[in-house]
């Protein structure tokens, strides 16, 4: 009786856990499987699901139509260029906060916290002012400083726990073979930290790779599009009136997403460990 | 040593920073945070000031409140500071319930867990500009999928305007968010479950308490510090949403799903209208420390007890 009752448990809980998953996956599968399908097929009324005669004919129309690989060496670029900087900046004054006592210390990580609550918006009239009248605008550097400045407050406070949990007698011991607070820092406390500053860096790459409004509005040239602001430039199709370029925008997504897709199945752990950082510690 | 402890406070301090103790600590945390308040902070005083004046792309003047005044009649931005604080609720409230439930289901020691580990980073690895690829994939009127579902499942032969009724695009906009932050929320609160004392769950369970007993008067009360936090983030971060509402319906159809973001986009970057964009900035800024004290009071609390 209770192992029946057991077992019409469990497959309830599976029931709804398909349920669930499915929900979760259907629009990004489907968004695959819409780019493996052909004009004619994606013109079907009604709709396949699965595509009857699956064609991988879209990508490279599209890697042509958006200039695939300069995009994506803009968007490695910037995402890699501004987790890094943001990394190892945050980790210098991560370093400062949790070992150092100085004047301005709690109002400077107080507003390096309160600044997370500032809208991206609002930020941006002014930046792409001061950029206008800086010549910034369509420029790397000017990208990858906006988004380092952005990535700043997580890179510091996640690093800060994982350097908190390190014992100070380390620093000392270094401190007495002679040791500066940099010599410190990069040799002794990062390598341990290791984790946590790996952990810093992908989810601000993870962030810069899918960031949109700030390129899309401090950026026009071809020469520092990234994937999101190329998503909505589907070119037209030869004898392609009245029918639908679904397929197009699905083989547009699929290139934004693709390339994550390895890093997410080989980092899930700490993807999960860095998401969730905040709420463990409470 | 007398004398040094009796020089002025000020020339102290000084030496306090110059001091090579010191120094280094500052030199170290200098650039980060020079470099984040360089791009948040300054910018949110240059957009007070900018709001007070009538700037456009070739100039203007001071003009003191004269935006504001008009943003009090200004029935669009009306508008849309309804449906922001609308979607800012409904959001984070089906965000947080639904992945409750969510990561409630993940914990009864399931199989497939390296399954259902990937397929819930996935719709946060997705970009929101990418979401809104998804979305109006799925949400596409006329032989789109879901349309097609629902005929197949004998829901009627119309097919739903998912995106050009302003109703209906609304809750597709809502949807689409929602689908896109729940397994966020769901990780979180699988690791506050995770923390939580089992002792206390055992006590309750040897006391005779149900399933449903158990989550609901012992589980649910200790979390309250973790779903303080979770509507905290979601409601800042929603209410200040622009990048997947302007891939799926560019705020429309009309103004039907303009947050306050696009609006104050549209005025800013489209009409180059730099004083009145910076305005609209503003009641974004307030309404988004307004959200976050109010969470972050009810979080405090909820510590406290």
């Amino acid at each position: 009786m209770i192992h029946q009752r057991r077992r019409l448990r469990n497959a309830m809980l599976y029931a709804l856990l398909a349920v669930v998953l499915l929900g979760l996956v259907f629009p990004v599968l489907f968004m695959a499987f819409t780019s493996l399908k052909s004009v004619n097929e994606v013109n079907l009324i009604p709709p396949t699901i699965i595509p009857r005669y699956p064609t991988l004919e879209n990508y490279p129309f599209m890697a042509r139509a958006w200039d695939f690989w300069l995009t994506l060496r803009n968007t490695v670029l910037l995402a890699g260029g501004s987790g890094l900087g943001a990394t190892v900046l945050g980790a210098m004054a991560a370093y400062a906060f949790s070992r150092g006592t100085f004047r301005g210390r709690t109002l400077m990580y107080g507003l390096l916290v309160a600044s997370m609550a500032v809208p991206a918006m609002v930020t941006l009239g002014p930046i792409f002012i001061a950029y206008l009248q800086l010549n910034l605008l369509d420029t790397h550097i000017g990208l990858i400083l906006v988004f380092t400045a952005g990535g700043m407050p997580l890179a510091t406070l996640l690093q800060f726990a994982y350097f908190n949990a390190i014992p100070r007698e380390l620093d000392d011991a270094a401190a007495i073979d002679g040791a500066g607070r940099f010599t410190t820092l990069f040799r002794i406390i990062m390598p341990i930290a290791m984790p946590g500053v790996f952990v810093s860096f992908l989810l601000l790459f993870i962030a810069g790779w899918n960031e949109f409004l700030f390129v899309f509005t401090l950026s026009t040239s071809p020469d520092t599009q990234v994937l999101t602001t190329k998503l909505y430039t589907i070119p037209p199709r030869e004898a392609d009136y009245q029918s639908s370029n679904l397929d197009l925008v699905a083989t547009a997504g699929m290139f934004v997403l693709l390339p994550l897709v390895p890093l997410l199945m080989l980092t899930q752990r700490q993807l999960v460990e860095g998401i969730t950082f905040g709420a463990v510690q409470g | 040593m007398a004398r040094a402890r009796a020089t002025p406070p000020a020339q102290s301090r000084l030496q306090d920073i110059f001091s090579s103790r010191y120094a280094v600590f500052y030199v170290l945390v200098v650039p980060a945070f020079l470099l984040r308040m360089v791009y948040s902070i300054i910018p949110i005083i240059q957009t007070v000031l900018i709001s007070f004046t009538n700037r456009t792309i070739l100039g203007g003047q001071y003009v003191g409140l004269r935006n504001y005044e008009v943003l009090a009649r200004d029935a669009t931005l009306i508008g849309s500071l309804g449906w922001t604080l609308l979607y800012t609720g409904v959001s984070a409230v089906a965000e947080t319930v639904i992945g409750l439930g969510i990561a409630v289901l993940l914990m009864q020691n399931l199989r497939l867990r390296w399954l259902s580990n990937f397929i819930m980073l996935l719709p946060w690895v997705v970009a929101p500009m990418l979401a809104a690829v998804a979305f109006q994939i799925l949400f596409f009127e006329d032989g789109g999928i879901l349309n097609a579902i629902l005929q197949e499942l004998g829901f009627g032969n119309a097919a739903v305007r998912w995106l050009s009724d302003a109703k209906t695009a609304r809750f597709s906009v809502i949807v689409m968010t929602v689908w896109k932050n729940v397994s966020w929320v769901a990780l979180i609160f699988m690791a506050a479950i995770g923390s939580l004392s089992k002792e206390v769950l055992e006590a309750a369970a040897v006391d005779g308490a149900n399933t449903l007993q158990r989550f609901w008067y012992v589980t649910l009360p200790l979390l309250k510090p973790a779903i303080y936090l979770v509507l905290l983030l979601r409601a800042m971060a929603e209410v200040q949403t622009f990048e997947q509402i302007y891939g799926l319906t560019r705020g429309g159809p009309g103004s039907a799903t303009k947050t306050l973001a696009l609006y104050a986009f549209e005025r800013f970057f489209q009409q180059f209208r730099y004083g009145y964009g910076s305005a609209v900035n503003m009641v974004l800024l307030v309404m988004t420390i307004a959200i976050g004290s109010v969470f972050a009071w009810l979080l405090y609390r909820s510590r406290e007890i």
